[in-house]
Parts: C-alpha cells; sequence; structure tokens
C-alpha cells in the first residue's frame, strides 16, 4: 500500500511532466534536431511504464513505523524547516543553540549536558568555520560577530 | 609503460606537495572518524563533508585529493562499527558483519580489526596499481569515442546498474529516471529554454549539485537515524589485545588476493561499487572454502574477503570516473560532481589536459592507503571511541554540518528548504527500498547523457541510426544486453537446480 501511494503520486508528477515537456517546452530558435524538448519526452516516455509496473506489483506493504515514530519525524521536520528559516535572520549562533536544545532534548538527552553541547556547537562552530576556515556564516543579530 | 611511469612521477610531485600531503592524512583521518560513526557509511561521510571542502577554497587537485582520502578514510572507518557494533555504515559493510562481529564476540576483536585493515590495505593498493595502468590506456581508447558511442556507454552503465544493484531492478531503473529528471530542471544550455523552473529564480540555473547530495545522502540519514529513536550509547565490544599474526595472513592470502581482483572488476563495471563486489567477494570465498561451516561464525576469510574486495572496488570505480566521466558507484559519482563543481571535466583527455589532477589523484591514493594503514592499526581504540558519541548529539551535529556546507557555498537560504525536502523524498525512497546511488548516478549523468544524444543526432541531421552505426556502440549494447540477461538467466538455472535436490535448498 505504501509503495502504491507513493507510485501514485509519483506518477502524478511524471504526468505532468511529460503533459509539459509535449506541450509547453519549445524553443523559438533551434539548431538541433532534438532541441530542449526531446530529452524529457524520452524520460517521461520511460518513466511512466516503470512506475506502472510498481503501482501492478508493489513490494513494500507498509512503514511500519508506530504512530509515536510519525510524530517525532514531524517533530524533525519542523524544527529542520525552523532551522532554516531561522538560520540568516537570527544568526548561525542562535539558530544552532536553539536546533541542537530542540533535537537533543527530543532525543532524550538531559538539559544541562544538552546545553554544553549546544552552546559548544553554536559558539565553537562558528568561530571555527569563518576564522580558521574562512567559509561564510550569517552573523545574523549578534552584529558584533561579523 | 613510460607514460605510466612519467605520469606517476609528475603524480607523486604533486601529491608530495606539503599542503597536498597533509590534506591527504587529514582527509584520511577526518573520513576513519565520520566513517566510524555509527550507521554513517562513506557516501554519507564524503556527502556531509564536501560542501565544507568545496568551501574551502582551495585548487581542484587539492580539493579532490582532500575528498579520495575522506572517501578511502570512510571505506576504513566504517570496517570498525561494522566489527564493534554489527552496524554497517552502507550496503557495502553488510557482508563485512557477518563474520567480523562474531569474530569480536569470540574475543578476537583486535584481530578483526587488524585483519581487515591488512586486508582493506592490500585490497586498495592492489586497485590502485591496477588502476594507474588500466586509466591510462582505458582513456587512450576512449578518445576517439563519439558522442554516440557515450549514449551507448551511457546505456551500459544503466542497464548494469539496473540488474546488479537493489533488490527491485524497476525501482533501481526509476530511482535513476528520477535522478535524470531532477537533472533536467533548469535552463536549457543550447538553447536558453527554461524547463520546469516555473518561474522560481532560485532554481533558474538547475538544481544544484551539492544540495542534492546533501539532501539525499545527509538529511535522509539523519532521519533515518531519527526514526531509529537513536538516543543513549550503543554498546559496542571492547578491543582486547589480540592481533593479527603472520600465521594468520599466509591463511588468507589468497582469499584477499582474490578478493582484490573480483573487487576491482565490478569496481570498474560502472555504477556498481562496494555493496556488489563485497557481496560477489564472501559468496566465492563461501563457495571456494573447503570447509565452510565456519562462515558466519567468526571465519577469518568471511571477514578479509569482503573487506579486501570492498577497497579494491573503491579503486576500480575511479577508473570509469577518471577515464570516461562515468562514475563506477554513487560515492565516485560525488566525486565526479565534485570536480565539475572546480570546472573540470573528467574523461578522456583529462589525463593530457589536466594531469595534475589526474595523476596527482592517483599519486595520493598510493599514500592514502599506506598512510591508513598506519593510522588505523595503532589508532584504531581512538576511532572505535567515536562509537561512543551519545547519538543525540550526533544526530544534530549531522543537520548543522549539513547546513553549515549548503550555506558557505551559495549562501542562498532558499537551499536549506531545498535540502530539507531532498531529504523528506530521499528517505521516503529508502523507506520503500530504492537504492539511493542510482538517483545521484542519473543526476550527474543527466546533462552528459542529454548532450551527447543531442550532438549525435546533430551530426547526422536528425537521423537516430547513428547510435548503432560505429562498432564501440554495438558491443556496448550487446554488453548492456548481456548484463541484463545473465543475472536473470543464471538466477532462473540455479532455482531449477535447487528445485531438482530438494525442495527447501538454501537460497
Amino acid at each position: 500500500m505504501a509503495d502504491r501511494i507513493f507510485a501514485g503520486v509519483l506518477l502524478l508528477v511524471a504526468i505532468g511532466y511529460t503533459v509539459i515537456a509535449f506541450t509547453v517546452i519549445h524553443a523559438p530558435f533551434q539548431y538541433d534536431p532534438l532541441g530542449p524538448e526531446s530529452w524529457p519526452r524520452i524520460l517521461g516516455v520511460v518513466a511512466i511504464p516503470c512506475i506502472l509496473f510498481v503501482l501492478a506489483k508493489p513490494d513494500v506493504a507498509r512503514l511500519g513505523l508506530p504512530g509515536k515514530t510519525w510524530r517525532r519525524l514531524a517533530a524533525l521536520i519542523v524544527m529542520l524547516f525552523a532551522y532554516a528559516y531561522l538560520f540568516q535572520p537570527l544568526g548561525f549562533i542562535l539558530a544552532t543553540f536553539a536546533f541542537c536544545m530542540a533535537l537533543s532534548l527530543m532525543l532524550g538527552a538531559r538539559l544541562v549536558p544538552a546545553l554544553a553541547f549546544s552552546a559548544g556547537i553554536g559558539i565553537v562552530g562558528y568561530f571555527l568555520c569563518t576564522k580558521l576556515l574562512d567559509l561564510n556564516l550569517p552573523a545574523g543579530v549578534l552584529t558584533i560577530f561579523r | 609503460m613510460d607514460a605510466v611511469l612519467s605520469g606517476l612521477a609528475s603524480g607523486f610531485e604533486v601529491a608530495l606537495d606539503p599542503f597536498n600531503l597533509f590534506l591527504v592524512l587529514a582527509g584520511c583521518f577526518a573520513g576513519t572518524l565520520i566513517g566510524a560513526l555509527p550507521g554513517i557509511g562513506p557516501i554519507n561521510g564524503v556527502a556531509i563533508l564536501l560542501p565544507i571542502a568545496y568551501g574551502l577554497g582551495f585548487k581542484p587537485e587539492s580539493a579532490i585529493i582532500l575528498l579520495a582520502g575522506i572517501y578511502y578514510g570512510a571505506e576504513y572507518g566504517g570496517r570498525i562499527s561494522s566489527i564493534l557494533l554489527n552496524v554497517p555504515g552502507d550496503a557495502g559493510a553488510v557482508m563485512t558483519t557477518l563474520d567480523g562481529n562474531p569474530m569480536a564476540r569470540n574475543g578476537e576483536a583486535g584481530k578483526a580489526l587488524s585483519l581487515s585493515a591488512v586486508a582493506s590495505f592490500i585490497g586498495g593498493s592492489f586497485s590502485v596499481i591496477l588502476m594507474s595502468f588500466f586509466g591510462p590506456a582505458l582513456a587512450s581508447y576512449a578518445i576517439h569515442f563519439s558522442p554516440s558511442d557515450y549514449v551507448a556507454l551511457m546505456v551500459f552503465a544503466f542497464a548494469s546498474l539496473a540488474s546488479l544493484v537493489g533488490s527491485n531492478p524497476v525501482k533501481t531503473l526509476l530511482a535513476a529516471i528520477i535522478g535524470l529528471m531532477l537533472a533536467s530542471i533548469g535552463i536549457d544550455a543550447n538553447t536558453g529554454v527554461a524547463r520546469y523552473t516555473f518561474g522560481i529564480p532560485d532554481i533558474l540555473a538547475g538544481i544544484d549539485f551539492l544540495v542534492v547530495v546533501i539532501g539525499l545522502f545527509g538529511m535522509a540519514e539523519l532521519i533515518h537515524l531519527v526514526e531509529q529513536q537513536a538516543a543513549g550509547t550503543l554498546k559496542t565490544l571492547k578491543i582486547d589485545k589480540s592481533f593479527v599474526t603472520l600465521k594468520d595472513l599466509a591463511f588468507v592470502k589468497w582469499t584477499i588476493l582474490r578478493g582484490s581482483v573480483i573487487g576491482f572488476f565490478i569496481g570498474i563495471l560502472p555504477g556498481t561499487g562496494a555493496s556488489v563486489a563485497s557481496a560477489v567477494a564472501y559468496g566465492t570465498e563461501k563457495r571456494a572454502a573447503r570447509d565452510s561451516s565456519k562462515f558466519g561464525e567468526g571465519d577469518m576469510r568471511g571477514l578479509a574477503a569482503p573487506e579486501a574486495a570492498n577497497n579494491a572496488s573503491a579503486g576500480g570505480a575511479m577508473v570509469p570516473m577518471l577515464t570516461l566521466g562515468i562514475p563506477g558507484s554513487g560515492t565516485t559519482a560525488i566525486l565526479l560532481g565534485a570536480l565539475l563543481l572546480f570546472n573540470v571535466t573528467p574523461g578522456p583527455l583529462m589525463f593530457q589536459q589536466r594531469p595534475e589532477i589526474a595523476w596527482g589523484l592517483i599519486a595520493s591514493m598510493y599514500i592514502g592507503n599506506v598512510a591508513l594503514l598506519i593510522i588505523n592499526l595503532p589508532l584504531v581504540g581512538l576511532f572505535a571511541r567515536m562509537l561512543t558519541i551519545p547519538q543525540q548529539f550526533l544526530t544534530p551535529l549531522i543537520a548543522v554540518l549539513a547546513f553549515i556546507g549548503v550555506y558557505s557555498v551559495v549562501s542562498n537560504p532558499h537551499d536549506l528548504y531545498m535540502i530539507t525536502a531532498l531529504g523528506v523524498f530521499g528517505w521516503f525512497l529508502r523507506k520503500l527500498q530504492f537504492s539511493l546511488a542510482p538517483v545521484i548516478l542519473g543526476f550527474v549523468l543527466g546533462g552528459l547523457f542529454e548532450d551527447n544524444l543531442r550532438r549525435a543526432l546533430s551530426i547526422s541531421g536528425g537521423d537516430w541510426t547513428i547510435l548503432v552505426t560505429s562498432m564501440n556502440s554495438i558491443i556496448l549494447y550487446v554488453l548492456a544486453l548481456l548484463v541484463v540477461a545473465v543475472p536473470i538467466v543464471v538466477g532462473r538455472m540455479r532455482r531449477n537446480r535447487a528445485e531438482d535436490q530438494s525442495p527447501e535448498a538454501p537460497a
């Protein structure tokens, strides 16, 4: 069933991809016989039978994850998107601190070690990367470190 | 012959440059560390560290030497978690756990680790030596390949991928097509027409290679770790004082040699890397052994064969990557993408145009192998400490490394959303038993495949028969058919024989 749902979604995307390849993509001037549209057409035409095959003969019935795991994964995804959202405006140090705290606490770390770890990664990570390795990381609201 | 020796000499000149030498050692060390982390294999390690290595702004040959060191080191490090924890870092390390972990449980952990280090060293060195001869020969042959031959080569690559990787060939093929489709997003270079960008400016230039790699490997791995409720410290077996002896080595010398040969040649096949090589080597050894009853309970041969094979395949996989521009495995696909980031196009011309990269890389692999053996025998205890990093801290650390890597390269926060979304997608693919390596191979080869097809048809003026006119391409199509047909036929024959003998013969 899990396989079928995924393949179903994939099929819709592939059909959309193929339809676009056959209708929308078109070059006003084209110098080679194939143009920009032929390659996506070929891919779409090969992909759809493969997906239909998976639909007909699925081999993964269910993902077999308990509800608790799903909630944990959902929380992780929310944290990651929040981290991505805050990364630039808040700056590396604060965003990383918040993200590491949230995730390590969710995974069962105790408060004090989690605090030490998160602060360490945020501050040491920032200076290691920006000063020593010369990588570009956002300073965010802590503009004094820029 | 002369060309090989002078090439090697110039390569060692590059690799022995103090800075590059330092990078080889640093790469090997970092690779072993990250490879030893439980559940993180070479491909994830290279994926996570690639953008950081790129962001450091080294010269291309230095960066690629660093990455190859990480790749090699991670192959070495992976065996530590396989043996002491029974947790393989990737598909290629599964075979190592079969006999390596029982040996450690029998009180021979030190011996298992040192034996596997020696086996890895021999496998790795063997394949680098073969590579120094095969590579240039193949490159000088491939120089005459026409675009239509390249199309045939790609077809062969994808055929061997579908037939040899993963459990379900259709899913493997589909995974490769997903990669090809992802690669088709962005402005078409020939005509300037935007494809599948839907007016989003961030993907006009296509989805960045680093984003795909980090998303599909780094982030998907992270989600996987959280799914496993990765908390607390995993129980590791202690390293004892036992050590490999000359007698042991004499006992397994043919095993190691066979494993190395098998590994190298399977590694050369496009798309099939360590996982297939180690499985074939283990199977061969089990069948060849006069007394195979101990296999699976801590037989030294069962450990030496897959270890030699998987390191030999790491070298073998470099051959098509360097000479044809077609990666031999998922990890070399990442290295290929890394070279492309530096505007270096691997292929037959690289040995002539950028010898410092081609030969420097090869020479650095000689050095890396020796260095890995030296740092692995005494320092194995230090690396094993990595296994005891509490999972609740390791997991966030992976996310932070991935974010640093992606952000530091283009500084576009949009990419951070992309890696998260691709991570979710990759995790679903993994849960549904698609392999991820074909996706990245498809993504890396997508542009090359399309370009060559279009170039071939431009030459012929739209006549498709050009694809099957040259001898090279016909041979490649025949090989592609063979690589698909042979496993099916052999599988059927074996099943028939098994049914003849007993209805419940073990598979």
